[in-house]
């Protein structure tokens, strides 16, 4: 087991600067997901703790040594593929022992490894297969396996579970978080789906196009998110936005005018400088922070367009007298039979223009 | 559905045609051939007198042999270099590699009396490249056109040099669709870039290698070009003469069809046979 520290670093292809300078401090033994839309730059991040790529700049240091001249089969970690990588011309036994054989590794060493993998992953009744006759999840535990023989200090996962149907990704996401509990290794693991993140991570790391966004524990992120990329982003459904303006401001709150709704006043207190009068804001929303009219802060004259009935929740589309889009979710029982309805906002965040938390 | 094939083969009813005039009925009517004696205007069916022939004939012999030698030392030490070629075309550190790629493939687009008529001045006694390359580095001179040893290799370096880059520009194909993150979990493994093509490269490739090796063989069986103009009819002596020659000589120049078509089979048949032997030593494990 070891932490992994990457500081300032830096990736750049040719005049492209990709990652800008990416300050992440992982613990021993912690499960920490980068988590970002495509292009953010957290595969190449992991690839280069894994040394697949240069560093154009800055240090990544494991177990407290830099390893950026290091090659990557001597950095003591593992990785997991997105499509699988496994060895298509042999055997699941012969896959998992690849490595150790190339090395030299003595034999019942290999055999100890091989088979305690197998145990873990449940594959030891697929030893004789190949690849192309096992399943997409017997796949990825093979995979997984071949990084468990290597015993790593770290394992690198890169969009393990993209290529699974629903019901597998969820059965393989639970395996994964068991994995951790029994290995208790330092696990780095790559996703776009934020639901991955918020099951899985011990914190979550959310990047945008190069830049670390914010790095917290995952409700620390749902309930504290640092701007209204982070916000957005974690959370499903999302957090619905709607424009204001400020219309009072005390010491230490302000009272924001939603958009197209001079009736929907909010009076959020805040800690930070308080903005001027009349600056134009965002308001979001989490889905499950609207309430009945007249049980929160505000309410809110919505057209619902479409309503979704999940079973104990829906998820009702709706409109704004302004004409945005938001999401409220309600218990199924209580879902209004009527288009045009007030509902209440108990809890909404504030972002500035630049769509930075006022906090 | 019926109508609409019947409008497809209406369609296809042209090609068809040609292809039974031209392809099938040939087939056919040479394998009937091979059954006739052809010395002797009018022709007359004897099946034993070309097939019987040609168990004891020491031309085919001589022919078959050349031709298996070519076959047995030419297309593995082609294959070898083409496997090395491919190797270095796919590295990522070659510069200007398009280049290269059209380099390697260029001799299968040029004229085979045009390249043959170099080879014959590359190799000759007197005036050849070779020989004033082989007297710099302090060897003697070889008569690459009368004896056979020489000849013969000078055959195999020829067609060597005419398909080895055809046969790079396939394996090359087939080594950029191994993904590369094979490679990568190699080498997160340890496992150094020579092991890495000896027990990645070479076993996903076979498929492709056999393809190749296939092609070969069929090509080799069928030889003809380089003896015919390179060593001059198959000189010295015969001691070049391939099938493909044999097959010429006693149908073009003897217009001994007959005998000509029992040697055609007989290539086609051992082309097809080495083939079979081969994709079966290669078959997938089940």
């Amino acid at each position: 087991m070891a932490n992994v520290k990457l500081t300032n670093v830096v990736k750049r292809f040719g005049v492209f600067e990709v990652v800008h300078g990416a300050n992440i401090d992982i613990k021993d033994g912690e499960f920490v997901v980068f988590v970002g839309p495509s292009g953010c730059g957290k595969s190449t991040l992991l690839r280069m703790i894994a040394g697949l790529e240069d560093i154009s700049g800055g240090e990544i240091a494991i177990g407290g040594k830099v390893v950026n001249d290091v090659e990557p089969a001597d950095r003591g970690i593992a990785m997991v593929f997105q499509s699988y990588a496994l060895y298509p011309h042999m055997s699941v036994e012969q896959n998992l022992s690849f490595g150790l054989r190339m090395t030299g590794n003595p034999k019942a060493d290999t055999e100890r490894r091989v088979k305690r993998a197998a145990e873990i992953l449940r594959i030891s009744e697929l030893m004789e297969r190949r690849p192309k006759n096992l399943s997409g999840g017997q796949r990825q535990r093979v995979a997984i396996g071949r990084a468990i023989v290597r015993e790593p200090q770290v394992f690198l996962f890169d969009e393990p579970l993209s290529n699974l149907d629903a019901e597998l990704r969820v059965q393989m996401r639970v395996e994964i978080s068991r994995l951790h509990k029994e290995l208790g290794t330092t696990m780095v693991y790559v996703t776009h789906d934020q639901t991955e993140a918020m099951t899985l991570a011990d914190r979550i790391v959310v990047l945008r196009a190069g830049h670390v966004e914010q790095i917290g524990r995952p409700l620390d992120l749902y309930d504290n998110p640092d701007n209204i990329f982070v916000a957005g982003f974690v959370g499903s459904p999302k957090m619905n936005f709607i424009k204001g303006h400020i219309v009072g401001r005390g010491a230490k709150e302000v009272v924001v005018e939603l958009a197209g709704a001079e009736k929907t006043r909010i009076t959020q207190p805040l800690t930070d400088a308080v903005p001027e009068t009349g600056s134009k804001v965002i308001v979001g929303v989490r889905p499950e922070h609207f309430g009945i009219a007249g049980e929160g802060d505000a309410d809110l004259a919505v057209a619902i367009d479409v309503v979704e009935h999940l079973g104990g929740t829906s998820f009702l589309y709706a409109r704004t007298a302004d004409g945005e889009d938001v999401v409220i979710q309600r218990d199924a029982a209580k879902v209004p039979d009527t288009s045009e309805v007030t509902v209440s906002i108990r809890k909404s965040y504030l972002f500035d223009e630049k769509g930075l938390r006022l906090r | 559905m019926r109508y609409r094939n019947a409008t497809a083969y209406r369609f296809l009813t042209p090609y068809l045609l040609i292809f039974a005039i031209f392809w099938v009925w040939p087939i056919i009517s040479s394998f009937m051939i091979s059954f006739q004696a052809t010395r002797t205007v009018p022709w007359r069916f004897a099946p034993g007198f070309n097939w019987g022939r040609l168990i004891g004939d020491p031309a085919f012999f001589n022919a078959l042999k050349n031709t298996l030698l070519i076959l047995v030392i030419q297309v593995p030490v082609m294959i070898a270099l083409a496997m090395v070629m491919a190797v270095l075309l796919n590295s990522p550190l070659l510069k200007a590699r398009g280049l290269y790629r059209f380099a390697f493939f260029a001799p299968v687009v040029v004229g085979e009396v045009a390249y043959s008529a170099v080879f014959r001045l590359m190799f000759s006694l007197d005036f050849g490249i070779v020989n004033k390359l082989l007297n710099t580095v302090g060897l003697p001179k070889i008569d690459w056109f009368s004896n056979v040893t020489p000849a013969m290799a000078l055959i195999m370096i020829a067609v060597t040099w005419r398909w080895a880059g055809y046969n790079a520009i396939i394996l090359l194909a087939g080594m950029q669709s191994i993904p590369e993150d094979v490679y990568e979990a190699a080498t997160l493994d340890r496992v150094s870039k020579l092991k890495q093509f000896f027990f990645i490269t070479l076993p996903l490739l076979k498929p492709v290698i056999v393809f190749c090796a296939v092609l070969s063989i069929i090509g080799t069986m069928q030889l003809f070009t380089e003896p015919f103009l390179i060593t001059e009819r198959g000189g010295p002596g015969g001691g070049t003469e391939t099938l493909g020659l044999l097959l010429y000589r006693q149908g073009f120049r003897s217009l001994n069809f007959g005998y000509a078509s029992a040697v055609a089979y007989t290539m086609a048949g051992l082309a097809i046979a080495i083939t079979l032997v081969q994709l079966w030593l290669t078959r997938e494990a089940k």
